[in-house]
């Protein structure tokens, strides 16, 4: 992985420094809180509805053991023994004191870590397929462009003060795990006929209050002019994005507005205009990233391993780990495990300090000093040997990590909704909780499927409820908690809008609701056809007569 | 029945008025009677005018329920006891009477089809 | 006491602020001005004399393209901040340094804090109206924070690849 060096550290010394004195300065009353709270934002540091929030970024998800530890160490010493992971990659703290800020954020910096940019009107944290440099469906590596982002966009002079949020998602992969078409800038790595290495990019995509599935604004970007083509991208957004209205003022709405073809055409216009030589990273550069990424230590092994087959022979559960959580790696001989944070009755995402610890040693013992957060709020040990998957298995099992249900009903995406978030209308976990109980029996489960379930608790989407198979938004309905349902979203490479299925349900009938919708998919399902694929063939109605047919019987 | 409520300044904690000071409990908040409008709006003002103790000051309506008194909001209700997903966070793990009618409290002002806080098993 | 910082060689150092800002309404007095695009595309021929130096404010939804072909003849474009979290004054500036090769003086007026003077100082402005009552040194500090920068600005700070290539 990307290694600091002095520069970057130096830089993150600077930066924790210039925090320290602006709380110093809050907390002497030198700046006023409408003051202080944009800084704040921008170290990641939101005030919820119990304490502060800190929101510590993990660039393009990926981690070390060494900064997992730290991360433990921060959950123990500062919160309440666990963190949150978030559908950005990032990882989040629910009960930090402000006054403690200024230390963690140094003892983060220790480990190359930081709460930079992960809140306010600037360029986010980049995400990336978690499985970057481990699959064999990727034309590159993502995580060297998004480490060129990541460094290009920290602190930029002209692009921090945006209209809105700004956040980009690159992958290289056909199978899209970064949903990068719901994103401001969605990056797809491929390479042209000729082999030339470029990027499809996709602007305007995103979801909150108007969702969009992102145009494509140029096919084929050569790599080496990405950095240039970003500075037009963000000029003319930074220049021409309302300011007027905050649900109207992220770039999707500017895209929407001029259309994406007059959009591409102002980016053209302006990219045209910047020096090439000044903007663009040098090859030099790139080549120094890149070559943080590419050693791997692997070892030659058979694509077999007796050990695992074996074991798997015995083991049900470890059968049905590899069926779930286990992936294809680009190297014979070694895996890709998922480590769901989703176990039955969980809060989705979270993972206490002593979880933690332990992924740690495994990635350290197991899998080359590499975990991974992925968007849908779980963990991965990208580079894990076969025959070590026994071990593995046993040792997230014993921890309460082993739950073998990546992509199933009960792998559910949920904000932190009403119990944590100032933002909030109606709670998200418990609403989740009383679903993934509905899917308890994992042969269930199995049986339905894929069935990628998101839960937001307000229209802001943390929980990517636009693009869930089945989308639940959390409403409130002259002060109660209610529910509205939508079908047939995709945040993946086939990405799509959820429509609405009718009203808005009582907390205490969404669980039930979603039962129905799944029995209703069984009855019709064509094979072993997955529930998006059903609902695209026979389309909303069946769904919706039988949730609330059913209602009127209750 | 009104309360005022903040976040302390230095640690984000939630905080309730009473008599000049912030204080941590529901329990111990000051109650302004519908006929003290102007007793509360006082109360926002001098509570606003402690920039340096608490943030985000603002009024909230509380109404009898089963076994005390409760925020008619929800989320007055989670800031008061703490997060329903985990019930040993916040306030509410030191549990008593106060927290018991908080988390038992259901449609105070509204009457129908709310749902309980306490976590459904 | 002088309200203007102006940045030289480097250093922030309390300036003489000669310009007057006229609004639209007002007459134009005797002596240096700053006046307002719309002013000065309507009235700049006369106002430019040799007895004074004129200055032209841009707002933020104003592009600074219009005032192009008339740069060389301005000693100051002052650049608003309506609102300290408006970033479009950066790339103002970023574009008159830049692309437009504006020599004379950037000037941020508005809403002026010292917590955005490393942004105003490496997108081009040279001189500022804090509004925070940031005095030079404070504005100094705040500026110069940080000894890395991870990429080009208008300023002549080496981005961090080209310090790691040195």
């Amino acid at each position: 992985m990307y290694r600091y060096d002095a520069l970057d550290r130096e830089f993150l010394t600077d930066r924790s420094n210039e925090f320290r004195h602006q709380v110093a300065r809050r907390l002497s009353g030198e700046l006023t809180e409408d003051q202080f709270k944009p800084l704040r934002l921008m170290n990641g540091l939101y005030l919820q509805l119990h304490a502060y929030m800190l929101r510590v970024a993990v660039p393009y998800g990926s981690l070390n053991a060494r900064q997992v530890r730290r991360l433990a160490w921060i959950a123990r010493t500062y919160d309440k023994g666990y963190g949150h992971m978030t559908t950005r990659q990032n990882i989040q703290f629910h009960w930090i004191k402000l006054r403690d800020v200024p230390d963690i954020l140094d003892a983060l910096a220790e480990v190359d870590l930081h709460a930079m940019q992960t809140s306010g009107n600037c360029i986010r944290n980049v995400t990336a397929d978690p499985y970057a440099g481990a699959t064999a469906e990727e034309v590159d590596d993502p995580r060297v462009w998004s480490e060129a982002i990541r460094q290009w966009s920290t602190l930029h002079p002209e692009f921090s003060y945006l209209p809105r949020k700004f956040k980009f998602a690159v992958t290289a992969a056909k199978t899209d795990r970064a949903a990068v078409k719901v994103h401001d800038v969605g990056l797809i790595l491929h390479r042209a006929p000729d082999g030339a290495l470029g990027f499809e990019v996709i602007v305007g995509g995103g979801q909150g209050r108007t969702p969009y599935v992102g145009p494509t604004i140029k096919q084929h970007l050569p790599a080496s002019r990405l950095m240039s083509y970003l500075e037009a991208v963000l000029r003319v957004y930074n220049r021409h994005g309302r300011r007027d209205n905050i649900y109207k003022a992220r770039i999707k709405i500017l895209v929407a507005a001029l259309g994406a073809e007059e959009f591409a055409r102002q980016v053209e216009a302006e990219w045209a205009q910047i020096d090439s030589p000044s903007a663009d990273l040098p090859d030099t550069e790139l080549a120094r990233i890149r070559a943080a990424f590419t050693p791997m230590a692997f070892e030659t092994l058979p694509a077999r391993s007796e050990t695992f087959e074996l074991a798997k022979g015995v083991s049900s559960s470890l059968a049905r780990f590899a069926r779930n959580n286990v992936k294809p790696h680009k190297q014979p001989g070694y895996a890709i495990v998922e480590v769901s944070l989703k176990a039955i009755g969980q809060t989705p995402g979270d993972a206490t300090a002593d979880q933690m610890d332990l992924i740690a040693d495994l990635a350290e013992r197991y899998s080359l000093d590499d975990v991974r957060v992925t968007h849908a709020q779980n963990l991965v040990l990208p580079h894990v040997k076969l025959d070590d998957l026994p071990a593995v298995h046993a040792a997230l099992a014993q921890a309460g990590l082993a739950t073998a249900n990546i992509d199933l009903a009960s792998d559910i995406i949920a904000c932190p909704g009403l119990d944590y978030c100032a933002l909030a209308n109606a709670r998200a976990i418990p609403i989740a909780q009383d679903i993934a109980a509905k899917f308890a029996d994992p042969d269930h489960a199995e049986r339905v499927g894929e069935l990628k379930i998101k839960i937001s608790g307000c229209i802001n989407a943390c929980g990517h409820h636009h693009v869930g198979h089945i989308g639940i938004l959390g409403v409130d309905k002259k002060g109660e908690e209610f529910y509205q349902l939508s079908l047939g979203g995709s945040g993946a490479e086939d990405a799509s809008l959820g429509k609405i299925l009718g009203p808005a349900l009582p907390a205490d009938k969404v669980a039930d609701a979603i039962d129905t919708l799944v029995e209703a998919y069984l009855k019709v399902r064509d094979g072993d056809e997955r529930f998006l694929d059903t609902y695209r063939r026979v389309g909303l109605e069946p769904f919706k007569e039988a949730v609330y047919a059913h209602a009127d019987q209750a | 029945m009104k309360a005022l409520t903040a976040n302390r300044l230095s640690d984000g904690d939630v905080v309730f008025w009473n008599a000049g000071q912030w204080v941590e409990r529901f329990g111990d908040a000051q109650l302004f009677d519908d006929d003290q409008a102007e007793a509360a709006e006082a109360a926002l003002a001098a509570g606003k005018a402690q920039p340096l103790a608490a943030v985000d000051v603002y009024l909230i309506d509380v109404a009898p329920v089963e076994g005390g008194l409760a925020p008619v909001s929800y989320r007055e209700r989670i800031r008061a006891l703490g997060p329903t997903n985990e019930p040993t966070h916040g306030k509410q793990a030191e549990g008593g009477a106060v927290v018991e009618a908080l988390r038992h409290a259901s449609g105070a002002a509204r009457s129908t089809g709310r749902v309980d806080l306490i976590r459904r098993k | 006491m002088p309200t203007l910082i102006r940045l030289e060689n480097g250093q922030a150092r309390w300036a003489e602020n000669s310009f007057v800002s006229v609004v639209d309404e007002d007459a134009v007095p005797a002596g240096d001005v700053i006046v307002s695009l719309k002013r000065f595309l309507a009235e700049g021929e006369a106002l430019l004399t040799n007895s004074r130096r004129v200055g032209v404010r841009i707002e933020a939804d104003e592009a600074v393209e219009d005032l192009a072909y008339d740069l060389p003849r301005l000693a100051v474009v002052a650049v608003a901040f309506p609102k300290y979290r408006d970033g479009r004054a950066y790339s103002s500036a970023r574009l008159l340094r830049q692309r437009l090769g504006f020599k004379g003086e950037i000037r941020a007026v508005g809403d002026v804090l010292q917590e955005q003077a490393g942004f105003m100082v490496r997108c081009g402005f040279d001189a500022f109206e804090p509004a925070d009552g940031a005095t030079p040194e404070v504005w100094s500090k705040a500026a110069s924070r940080f000894r890395h920068v991870y990429q080009r600005g208008a300023d002549a700070r080496p981005p961090a690849y080209e310090e790691r290539g040195a």
